[in-house]
């Protein structure tokens, strides 16, 4: 059990400190929003009612549509675009798919590799792609997720101020829509850009997301 | 195991978020058939239950008389059938097979209009033109 755990204490710490973080949100969203229907004379909800509401959904999913967007591209796009000097790139002749070889697949799969890699055909190009596949999947469906219940929030407002709803469709154009989205993406470019940049010539010691201290600022696609 | 549970309640919370709207599309079309049931009878005292408490105050402010005899001197459906059910959060859309429309709030003690006899603005961006409204 403790070996499970010191095994896989990065998940778990990161586990928790969702689940704490999320449990956080749902205090301080509720809070906020009955301290608002308190100032404009409207009923309070409850918290129950709160978390499962398209007030406390929203906000959710465009934060992990966001996180999954940054992590969809940032494996995409490392695969040809290249960062001199940064741990965040591969080395600079390695830029594209790679070969068999070097990606041990098909004929070059060892004895460990998974069975899905040692395999040809559709499977394999499914397996090759997995990781984006299923990233990019999750980040499309919260960002639906995103707009259903931005949908929903945005007509209740406009019927709380008597105006007439709209469709989801007219939603999507709305700037609502596009300033959740643009709000959370810009943040994400931002820290995945800057990472890539500060750890050329920044280090921390024993983290696998920096080079070796030691490490000269020009070595690239090498973790610490 | 972590990922089974979430897996589990989402799997769990779906089904009973959209029935739940289901339920208050009913509860809130509900209070709008009392309503214009009420007009019809002359039961001013049970259509002014169903009004929001501004609403009903401010109703009673415009016209001079109690809520329960102004309620019956408008231009509303006299009976009407909710054909139009619309929930978002905490407000609600009710249209009549009879032509205007009502809107409606969820408070503590279930939903209660806000507007009623309402038609479109001129534009989406002009607020209903209701009849009697908070």
């Amino acid at each position: 059990m403790r070996r499970f755990l010191k095994q896989n204490s990065l998940s778990i710490v990161f586990l928790l400190l969702f689940l704490g973080a999320l449990a956080g949100q749902a205090f301080a969203g509720h809070a906020d929003l009955n301290e608002q229907a308190i100032q404009h004379g409207d009923p309070q909800m409850s918290l129950s009612r709160y978390v499962v509401s398209s007030n406390f959904a929203v906000d959710v999913m465009e934060n992990w549509q966001s996180e999954y967007l940054q992590f969809t591209l940032l494996i995409l796009l490392t695969v040809w675009l290249l960062q001199r000097g940064s741990p965040e790139s591969k080395e600079l002749d390695k830029a594209g798919r790679e070969s068999d070889q070097r990606q041990r697949v098909g004929a070059y799969a060892q004895q460990n590799s998974p069975r899905w890699a040692k395999v040809g055909g559709i499977r394999r190009t499914i397996y090759e792609n997995s990781l984006v596949i299923v990233m990019g999947t999750i980040w499309l469906g919260t960002w639906f997720a995103q707009s259903v219940a931005g949908h929903v929030q945005y007509n209740s407002d406009r019927l709380d101020h008597h105006l007439d709803t709209v469709s989801w469709l007219a939603y999507i154009g709305k700037p609502d829509f596009w300033a959740r989205t643009l709000q959370n993406w810009q943040s994400e470019f931002l820290a995945v850009g800057s990472m890539a940049i500060l750890a050329v010539y920044l280090r921390q010691r024993g983290s696998p997301e920096s080079k070796p201290v030691g490490a000269p600022h020009g070595a690239t696609g090498v973790e610490g | 195991m972590g990922r089974r549970a979430l897996l589990a309640a989402v799997l769990v919370a779906l089904p009973l978020a959209a029935c739940g709207t289901g339920t208050r599309e009913r509860d809130a079309a509900a209070v709008a058939e009392r309503f214009h049931a009420a007009l019809e009878r002359g039961d001013g005292a049970t259509a002014c239950e169903q009004l929001s408490e501004e609403t009903a105050s401010k109703l009673e402010q415009q016209e001079g008389k109690p809520c329960e005899q102004a309620i019956l001197t408008l231009k509303l459906p006299k009976g009407g059938t909710a054909a139009v059910r619309r929930v978002e959060i905490t407000s609600a859309y009710i249209g009549l097979a009879e032509g205007t429309a009502d809107l409606l709030d969820e408070g503590p003690e279930g939903w209660r209009i806000s507007a009623a006899g309402c038609e479109p603005g001129s534009s989406s961006d002009q607020p209903y033109d209701c009849e009697v409204e908070g």
